[in-house]
Parts: structure tokens; C-alpha cells; sequence
């Protein structure tokens, strides 16, 4: 779709570069920046560069952060002793939405995919290694997700971090809560039922 | 015997309408729930007619191409539409099959995110004309065979499935990438587990699905070769010195786990995963004789016929509706005796059949669909 010239095709390119951008969304985003407001097109130009300029990884957790330490590893008032695991700092946001968990995070930046090239060395296993001694942390929740390369993350953790002595977890997965066990899938009703508890 | 008097309820697709699917312009055709024929020359559309009747069912080609090359050359999207009946509840399916970008699904207008969603609104069982390949062809064949009535029978299953393949893709990418290190070993160690419980999941299923098919094989091959001589079959594997049974499903895990330790030099030397339901083999046998390589051409085409039949049966039986029965082009391979023998113990149901020549006597349609060029140029009745 090489039909604009110079500038124009450049902003386009540059935009289906990004991810979930096709070249048709590129085009209609490329139109859309160029008729609004020339102030409202900086704004999003500075936006990303004081993005880049200042957000970096949080030297203890490896979250987003705009300083040497993250929102989460600042907080004085979070357990020390439990640390959730999870893949992306994305991850971190729809755990803190819970509002159930008060401990300290741990992001991997990614989970093992050898496919992909990514084995325990790209992730940052050394740095949590490095954490349970340093922070005496107690108990790891592996918060990876559900599929083939989030279990083998979370199997491969349970298999270094157990011998060490520590409490292992692994977040259930099931069914939604609200949700009609009717309208539930059958493969995560089954594992709903494989995790099921006893009630008390 | 085939049929049963009680077949029980059958799953059917009432109106059916298309648009730049394959070769076909604009469909809009109401199918018979009993026989409907589609009638025309070679390249006209009609198999295009029975895929996207596939295509409801299993939100893919049965014909394993790609969607992209479902859609007309020219146009961007390809639209099936169908109105499916299952126990007297009808549904409406839609979806937009797009060259590039995701389909869209619907199902009673409301959007359907994953093709596992739709599981249970359309069962079909195909008769195509490579079906010889079953017989004839590689381990692989049979495999996927298993694998997909599985599928049809249960969520599970389907899971299983692509939980397994992509547990094998990971796996192999790391031994391809060499495992030398410690660290590498301890990878390895993860994915071996993982190998061992999708793997017996999905062993689980096939022999399960085994132990009630062959039995519905045994029984068709009787009835379309007029042929007493058994058929049999074995379920080999490289984790287990002796053929599995449905019996061994408790130790499955086990013996994958010793067969990894035992295999472990030889797979990183490979770079390739040696061990799992990826190399068992299925072996046909008509009196003892493996009829992959031992049977005339006959018998093979009459014991792929017979293994499609005794899925339709094993489905019907299990899922408690028969499934719509497409027949693409069967005839023409058939001789006289075996076609009359298949026309006889076709199972009751929705049945559609192509054919660009003339049928068996017996056969006779309750509509008659003639396709040219893509269109349907005459309905009778």
C-alpha cells in the first residue's frame, strides 16, 4: 500500500508498526492525525517522548516505573514477606484491581517460549532468586497466565523455588464469578471441577 | 447392522445461504432435511457447497486449506449463513470469512470468540474421494482421524489436542536450540511434564474412542464387503512394548514419563521430541493382515468407507444426535456392488451428495440442486 508519498507514508508505516495496527488502521489513524488540531497532535508526539524519556524498569520488581523503584516497591505499607509473580506489568494492574492482594510483585517480562527463543535466562528469574534471600520473603504466588508457556513458567519456578523451602502457590483457574455454570465452557468447567474445594 | 430403527434426533441445516465462498456467487437454497443431490459438472461448485456446510460445523475447511482461500479471488470476505436444527432448537450461525484479519462469528447474533464455543451446534461426518488415504496413507492420517472425532465428541478432547501440539512445538524449538547447559535440562524437565500430561490425555481419549469404533468398524466392513474375515485393530506405541488398550489408560502417564528418561540422550541428539501420541500408529488389520500394506485396493477403499460409517455411528451414539452426513463425489470410486452396498446402509439424517454423474439406482433424492458457475441454476422439487 505504498500509494502516499514522503511524510504521509512514513507516519503510516511507523503506525503499522505498532502492535494490533494493520495498514488499513494505520491509514485511518495517519488521516485522523492530520485533521485534528495541530496542539492535540504534539501532545500525543510529547506524550510519547516524556514516555520513553522517563519510564524505565523498577530496579527490585521490574515494573514500569519513573523512578529507581516502583509505586508498589515505595509502599511502606505492603507485606514484604509475599511476592506475586507475574508476566507483564499489565499483569500487576488486573491483580491490583482485586484489591485482595497486598504483598509485592515480581515481573518476569515475558514467560518461557523456547519458540520464541525466550528460556529462564531472558526472563528475570536471577533477579527474584536474588530477592527471597535479600527481603525474606516467605511465600510466592505464581500469578502466571493459564496457558502452555505461563504453566511450564510457573512449573519451572515451584520446581527451583520449593527446595528452598518456601510456600509455592499456584492462582486457581475456573470459572468466572457472576457467571452461569450453564454458559461456562466445558475444558474450564473441567478444570474448574479438577481445583474444586471443600467448603468449610 | 448400520441403521437403527431409532436413530434418534438428528441434526439438520434447514436454510443455507453464501455469499463468495470458493467459487460461489450468491446462494440462497433451502435444504432437504432427508437427501438432497447436488447435481453439475466438474468445477462448478459443488463440493464449495458441501465445505461451507463443513465450515458451520467446524469453523475451518475440511479440506485443511486455509481460510483465506475460501474466499472468492477478488472479494475480501466470503459469508456462510445457516439456519441448523438440533432436537427441534433452531439456530442461526453467521460468519464473514475474511482474506486478512480475524472472521466473525455469530451464533443466534451473538458473537462467538472461539471456535471451541460452537462446539456441539453442527456435527458432520465427510465422505470425500481421498478417504483411501486412511487406510493407505501414513500413521498420521489415521491419527488426525481419532483426533477429530474426538473433537466432535467432546471440548475436552479438542483441548487436549492443542494443548498437546503446542506443548510439542515448544519442546522441539528447545531441543533444536540445543540443551547443554543445566539450566536448559531444567527447562526440559518442565516441558517433559507437560509433554507427559497432555500427551496421556490425549492417548487417554484415542483409545477410549478405540475401544467402541472398532467394533463399529468390524461391523461395517462386514456389511459393505459382504466379507466375514475379522478387522482388527492395534494401538502401538513407542512408550509401551505391547499394543495399548482402553484398560492401560491409568498407567499412560507413566509410561510416557519412563519413555522420556529412557529416549533423553537420543531426543537432544535429534533435536526432535521421540516420544508421545505424535508417533503412535493405528494398524488396520483385515484377518490379521495389516491393510495398509497387505489388502487389495478394494479392500482399503471399502474399510476407509467403513471406518467413516463407524465414526457417524460412534458420534450419533455418543453425542445423541446423528450427524449431517456430507458425500462428496463417493461414487465415482465405487464399484457397482460397493456403491449399491454404502446406497443400502446409509444412515438415516440430513444427507447431502455431489456427483457429476449418474447415481445408483437406489438412490433417491428429495431435492435435487443443479450448480453451474457458481450459482444454482435449477431446485426440484
Amino acid at each position: 500500500m505504498n500509494v502516499y508519498e514522503g511524510v504521509m507514508q512514513t507516519l503510516i508505516d511507523e503506525l503499522g508498526r505498532l502492535p494490533g495496527i494493520g495498514p488499513k488502521s494505520a491509514q485511518r489513524i495517519a488521516f485522523y492525525l492530520l485533521k485534528v488540531d495541530a496542539l492535540d497532535a504534539k501532545r500525543l508526539a510529547h506524550a510519547i517522548e516524556e514516555a520513553k524519556d522517563r519510564v524505565t524498569w523498577c530496579r527490585r520488581c521490574f515494573n514500569i516505573s519513573e523512578g529507581e523503584l516502583c509505586a508498589f516497591c515505595l509502599d511502606e505499607r505492603r507485606d514484604d514477606h509475599v511476592v506475586c509473580v507475574v508476566e507483564e506489568p499489565r499483569d500487576i494492574v488486573a491483580v491490583e484491581r482485586t484489591g485482595e492482594f497486598r504483598g509485592r510483585y515480581h515481573v518476569l517480562q515475558g514467560a518461557i517460549s523456547p519458540i520464541e527463543g525466550v528460556g529462564p535466562e531472558q526472563l528475570r528469574v536471577k533477579e527474584l532468586l536474588a530477592r527471597i534471600p535479600e527481603e525474606e520473603i516467605s511465600e510466592v504466588i505464581l500469578a502466571t497466565n493459564p496457558n502452555i508457556e505461563g504453566e511450564a513458567t510457573a512449573m519451572y519456578l515451584a520446581r527451583l523455588l520449593k527446595p528452598a523451602g518456601l510456600k509455592v502457590t499456584r492462582i486457581a483457574s475456573g470459572l468466572p464469578v457472576g457467571g452461569d455454570l450453564e454458559y461456562a465452557d466445558e475444558v474450564t468447567l473441567g478444570r474448574a471441577l479438577e481445583g474444586r474445594r471443600e467448603v468449610s | 447392522m448400520l441403521v437403527t430403527a431409532d436413530a434418534g434426533p438428528a441434526t439438520s441445516v434447514g436454510h443455507l445461504w453464501l455469499a463468495n465462498f470458493r467459487g460461489l456467487g450468491e446462494i440462497d437454497v433451502e435444504l432437504s432435511s432427508g437427501l438432497t443431490v447436488v447435481q453439475g459438472a466438474n468445477g462448478q461448485g459443488k463440493t464449495s457447497l458441501l465445505e461451507a456446510v463443513g465450515w458451520v460445523a467446524r469453523a475451518r475447511s475440511f479440506r485443511n486449506v486455509t481460510d483465506a482461500l475460501l474466499v472468492r479471488s477478488g472479494a475480501t470476505e466470503a459469508i456462510v449463513r445457516a439456519e441448523v436444527t438440533t432436537s427441534g432448537r433452531q439456530q442461526l450461525f453467521e460468519a464473514e470469512i475474511r482474506v486478512s484479519g480475524r472472521n466473525r462469528i455469530l451464533c443466534n447474533r451473538q458473537p462467538v470468540t472461539r471456535a471451541r464455543d460452537l462446539h456441539g451446534l453442527l456435527r458432520v461426518t465427510v465422505f470425500a474421494p481421498d478417504d483411501l488415504t486412511l487406510v493407505k496413507g501414513g500413521p498420521a492420517e489415521r491419527r488426525d482421524f481419532l483426533d477429530e472425532l474426538l473433537a466432535m465428541l467432546a471440548a475436552r478432547y479438542d483441548a487436549a489436542r492443542s494443548d498437546f501440539e503446542r506443548v510439542l512445538k515448544q519442546r522441539n524449538a528447545l531441543l533444536r536450540a540445543g540443551v547443554r547447559e543445566e539450566e536448559a535440562r531444567f527447562t526440559l524437565d518442565v516441558f517433559d511434564e507437560q509433554l507427559v500430561r497432555a500427551g496421556a490425555e490425549l492417548t487417554r481419549g484415542r483409545l477410549r474412542l478405540l475401544e467402541r469404533l472398532v467394533p463399529a468398524v468390524a461391523n461395517a466392513y462386514e456389511t459393505l464387503a459382504l466379507d466375514l474375515r475379522p478387522i482388527t485393530a492395534e494401538y502401538v506405541s513407542e512408550s509401551s512394548p505391547v499394543p495399548l488398550a482402553a484398560a492401560d489408560a491409568d498407567t499412560i502417564e507413566d509410561q510416557l514419563r519412563e519413555s522420556l528418561v529412557r529416549r533423553r540422550r537420543a531426543e537432544i541428539d535429534r533435536g526432535l521430541t521421540l516420544v508421545g501420541p505424535h508417533r503412535d500408529e493405528l494398524h488396520l488389520m483385515i484377518d490379521g493382515l495389516d491393510a495398509r500394506y497387505q489388502a487389495s485396493q478394494g479392500e482399503q477403499r471399502t474399510l476407509a468407507l467403513a471406518l467413516r460409517l463407524a465414526g457417524h455411528v460412534v458420534v450419533r451414539e455418543l453425542a445423541g444426535a446423528a450427524p449431517v452426513l456430507l458425500l462428496d463425489d463417493v461414487f465415482s470410486e465405487l464399484d457397482a456392488q460397493r456403491a449399491a452396498a454404502l446406497v443400502r446402509n446409509l444412515p438415516t439424517g440430513q444427507t447431502l451428495l455431489t456427483t457429476a454423474g449418474a447415481l445408483p439406482r437406489d438412490v433417491v433424492a428429495e431435492r435435487t440442486l443443479v450448480v453451474r458457475d457458481g450459482r444454482i441454476e435449477a431446485v426440484s422439487p
